[in-house]
């Protein structure tokens, strides 16, 4: 009796492992939710004043796909990140991916937003390999402005 | 240091002919008259030149002893030899590359591996080309190629139109435009442009961009937006001129930057094409 109950439930062990490793049947071929999100409704858009002292400003490109992306930030006398606003032409991936980096900046330290990586940006959205250089991109525009900023500073005093 | 290789090969008796074909000819199928080749190779590494002394004998109607001596040079220590094909069907030597038909049969023949675009649609290697001349021959090829033409035909005649066809496409639209003929002459050479970030890109160049594509954006009436796509055009007219005079010197670096700025361009110049259609 045991021993039949015991195959009962390794059988339905093997049924269930089965299905939980059973691979994904539908390909992801299209944007991500999130990126249609950001895309339709892209959040920080617009220019801060790039002559202010509290202002950094990252411009970047990248020549393979021929995107372009600007990521302004502005920072208050803690050294607190306040406010970001960023512009991209590009792809839609591109776009979500700043769009999603100008959120993520807001009200961190200009210490702490240098650790954000490309590949959170790229798990938050849920982009696939042939767009990864896209979080990059936003990556490489956060530490040009971070750096834009402290050149400012520095010239300051 | 002295090595030896012996080889033993068995090949038809039109080989013996062609020395070159020895150690290359693998694709011939053995028809007729066999006869086994039995030949030592000596190579010496410093000089970079070998001599492989052959002895053939063939085992047909008649006994000929051929020998045949012949240098060929490389790098290594192996042949490279010319690679000549031979037709799928009749087994006749294709004399033309690329070949898309056979001389004796007509059969249609699978694409060559290896052959660039530039071989295929007999246009010379340069970044200036005649697209005029691109066209007729694109038109001519796929006259005799397309896989309509095959319909009758068995299923491997098919197979081979099919791809050569798709081949020919491609050739066609990557030599068509001027960025892809460019990227793709670079890629010939190992070059490509690589993802990710241009940490070398001037930026004032990248506020230009911005700037424009800012105006486009911002475009109310289709005349902005057409004056923003003359202006592109003629930047992308200068960068083409650019592009070939690096090319043709063989400075692979400049012409891979001025590449990357005309993708930019080239992106604005379709954004421009969405614009006006947005406007009618």
């Amino acid at each position: 009796m045991a021993i039949v109950s015991l195959r009962n439930s390794a059988s339905s062990l093997v049924l269930f492992s089965r299905r939980l490793f059973s691979p994904e049947l539908k390909a992801q071929c299209f944007y991500h939710i999130k990126v249609v999100d950001h895309y339709e409704n892209p959040r920080n858009v617009g220019t801060l004043d790039k002559n202010s002292k509290n202002v950094g400003t990252g411009l970047v490109g990248a020549p393979a796909c021929g995107d372009v992306m600007k990521l302004q930030i502005q920072v208050d006398e803690n050294g607190k990140i306040v406010d970001a606003k960023f512009k991209t032409f590009g792809c839609g991936s591109a776009i979500a991916s700043s769009s999603l980096a100008t959120e993520w900046v807001k009200g961190k330290s200009v210490d702490e937003a240098l650790k954000i990586r490309n590949i959170d940006i790229a798990k938050e959205l849920c982009l696939p390999p042939v767009k990864l250089h896209c979080s990059m991109l936003a990556e490489d525009a956060i530490k040009a402005a971070l750096s834009d900023y402290r050149i400012k500073q520095q010239v300051k005093k | 240091m002295l090595s030896y290789n012996s080889l033993r090969i068995v090949c038809p008796f039109r080989a013996l002919l062609h020395p070159n074909w020895l150690m290359t000819n693998r694709q011939t199928v053995n028809t007729t008259v066999t006869c086994s080749a039995h030949f030592v190779s000596t190579s010496f590494p410093k000089k970079d030149t070998w001599q492989r002394k052959c002895n053939l004998k063939s085992t047909g109607n008649e006994s000929k002893l051929i020998y045949s001596t012949y240098t060929a040079s490389s790098t290594r220590n192996y042949c490279t030899g010319k690679f000549k094909l031979n037709c799928w069907n009749c087994k006749q030597p294709l004399y033309e590359t690329p070949a898309f038909f056979c001389m004796a049969c007509k059969a249609v023949q699978p694409p060559e591996e290896g052959t660039s675009f530039f071989n295929i649609m007999d246009c010379d290697y340069k970044f200036s080309l005649d697209t005029q001349k691109l066209q007729k021959r694109y038109l001519h090829l796929q006259r005799s190629l397309h896989p309509d033409n095959f319909s009758q035909k068995s299923v491997k005649e098919q197979e081979y139109s099919e791809s050569y066809s798709a081949l020919v496409n491609k050739a066609y639209q990557t030599l068509l435009k001027p960025l892809s003929r460019g990227l793709y002459m670079l890629e010939l050479k190992g070059m490509r442009i690589e993802e990710g970030t241009d940490s070398g890109a001037d930026p004032e160049f990248l506020i230009e961009l911005m700037e424009i594509n800012e105006a486009l954006d911002e475009a109310k009436t289709p005349e902005e937006a057409s004056k923003i796509g003359q202006h592109t055009k003629g930047k992308l007219a200068v960068l083409t001129e650019e592009i070939d005079a690096a090319l043709l010197k063989g400075q692979l670096q400049s012409a891979k930057a001025l590449l990357a700025q005309m993708k930019y361009f080239a992106n604005i110049e379709e954004k421009v094409k969405e614009k006006l259609s947005e406007f009618m």
